[in-house]
């Protein structure tokens, strides 16, 4: 019996662990980017094409994830779209003129590298993940 | 020509499918886009042939595809065109349209302009329509979207100014107001129509202005709307001698001006989980005044219609959707009788959608369509493709495959 409640325990701790390992992602931002902190209105306005700018006047261009933990919780928890919904979101957009496709790479150590290099970019990546030449955004 | 113009189309379309990807290159230190999408479909039907095509023995001739060019050249104005091209039976009959091509300057996220050739924002999905991969549906509710009259409302050639409002806690609303020359096509229902009314018509135009307005209400995945549109319409023409017609003077000139025509429509769209769910209502009040040397004074058509539809799709993997919708289409005019046939088209549909692949799906649909409409309503049933008449009730499969990169 106690075997048993330490197995549910901790198969329950994993659980808890995943989700929050998963639902914890950074926003990152190219230098440029004057703001400190994004909130989660404006973070999805950037995203869904529909923001350009943030509260302090920077231009902000999104880039993304393919896929992975911290895309997936990004969508869930931020977008509120499946990655297929997002992806015919962004089709509907670009067949309209209304917005180019954005930029779309493999890993965070991807998006790490293109958001240090470009101006504007403002990205998500993993909690753990290193990102040494761009700041972290503040959710507001 | 008709070949070249085939090859040139098909390879436009597939070119960038060869590559697998969207197409990106760098030039003067701008990058630029190349997107392209094409669908190749077919329809086999019980009776009655429908869209202009011979379903009724099986028919092929449905194929469209479009590519597009688009470059942001500052952070707040971006330039694009789209070329759109298709052949669904005697719809299209590949002549290459400018789809879209225009300027788009955002000054504030609240406001921005569009000048150009404008996809027109009507209801859920006047603009995107033609992309079939971005729908569940290997046909979207033809009681709305009807595929041969979709260019009387596709775009317009003039501006737009649009934005998006937050509301804070509320959510936000974006808006797109329009006002331009409307898009005519010899090659659609409109003139397919008249031309078996005996009614040819030599030259069409007209101005559209409108509202469109969307709320992303605060509950996730839920967005309300409502379009407003007003067109104007300058037709002349000539009748001839026609089998069909009820009433012919030919070789007597014609003239026919819209005043107005009105287009009201109220739509909503809700996504959660793996569910989608969408339906939309529009009415259009249609008023001609007709004049023609052949007769005195105006004779005056008013005519209107309703259509609505309600879907429902769910994902059941990345691989598989299902889906359904009832989508229907009543038409009101003095001269047809109500509760016939010849007064409504009902349409109900069930759809598997199978993504291949991100970028290439194939959808297996099944119409049960009760009804054809009038003689002066189109949609779908054509005498020119029905010559032995028409049966109340239309059995169609469609399957229909897509690419879109």
């Amino acid at each position: 019996m106690k075997n048993s409640l330490k197995f549910l325990t901790a198969f329950v701790g994993i659980g808890i662990g995943s989700t929050v390992c998963a639902a914890d992602v950074k926003i990152i931002a190219n230098e440029s980017v004057g703001a400190t902190s994004i909130s989660a209105d404006e973070l999805k306005g950037v995203f869904l094409a529909t923001k350009t700018s943030l509260s302090d006047g920077s231009h902000v261009v999104p880039v993304l994830e393919k896929g992975g933990p911290a895309h997936e919780a990004f969508l869930k928890d931020y977008l509120g779209k499946t990655d297929s919904a997002l992806e015919t979101y962004y089709r509907s957009l670009v067949f309209t003129g209304k917005a180019s496709m954005p930029k779309t790479l493999g890993a965070d150590a991807e998006v790490v590298a293109y958001v240090a290099k470009t101006k504007g970019a403002i990205g998500y990546v993993g909690a753990d993940a290193a990102t040494e030449g761009v700041k972290t955004l503040e959710m507001k | 020509m008709k070949v070249r113009t085939m090859i040139l189309a098909a390879a436009l379309s597939l070119a960038p499918g060869l590559l697998n990807a969207q197409f990106d290159f760098t030039l003067f230190d701008k990058s630029f886009q190349i997107h392209s999408f094409a669908s190749q479909g077919f329809a086999y039907s019980n009776d009655n042939n429908f869209l202009t095509m011979n379903t009724s023995k099986g028919s092929f001739a449905m194929t469209d595809g479009g590519v597009n060019i688009s470059t942001q050249l500052t952070d707040k104005f971006r330039v694009g065109a789209q070329v759109y091209d298709r052949n669904v039976g005697q719809l299209g009959d590949w002549h290459p349209q400018l789809d879209w091509a225009y300027g788009d300057y955002r000054f504030k996220d609240w406001f921005g302009i569009r000048a150009g050739k404008v996809k027109t924002a009507l209801g859920l999905y006047n603009d995107t329509q033609d992309a079939e991969a971005l729908n569940t549906w290997a046909l979207l509710p033809q009681s709305i979207y009807p595929l041969d009259l979709r260019s009387s409302t596709i775009a317009h050639t003039g501006g737009d100014v649009y934005g998006e409002i937050p509301l804070h806690k509320l959510g936000s609303v974006s808006y797109t107001a329009y006002y331009g020359a409307r898009s005519f096509d010899k090659y659609g229902g409109t003139d397919y129509l008249a031309a078996d009314q005996g009614i040819p018509i030599f030259h069409d135009s007209g101005k559209t202005r409108g509202i469109d307005m969307r709320w992303n209400t605060p509950v996730t995945g839920l967005m309300l709307g409502g379009s407003f549109a007003d067109l104007s319409e300058d037709r002349n023409g000539e009748w001839t001698t026609c089998l069909q017609c009820t009433f012919s003077i030919p070789g007597a000139y014609y003239r026919q001006d819209a005043v107005p025509d009105y287009i009201t429509s109220a739509y909503g769209d809700y996504l959660h989980g793996k569910w989608h769910f969408a339906g939309e209502f529009r009415r259009e009040q249609q008023t001609f005044n007709i004049t023609s040397a052949a007769f005195s004074g105006v004779f005056v058509y008013n005519g209107s219609n309703q259509s609505v539809f309600g879907s429902a799709a769910y994902r059941v993997s990345k691989l598989l959707e299902l889906g359904a919708y009832n989508s229907r289409f009543y038409f009101d005019q003095p001269n047809n009788p109500a509760n016939t046939a010849s007064s409504h088209i009902f349409d109900q549909v069930a759809t598997v959608r199978i993504d291949l692949k991100k970028w290439w799906s194939v959808k297996i649909e099944g119409h049960f369509m009760d009804g054809y409409g009038d003689v002066y309503s189109a949609h779908g049933f054509y005498t020119r493709s029905n010559l032995a008449g028409l049966k109340p009730k239309t059995n169609m499969l469609v399957v229909r495959t897509g690419w879109s990169f």
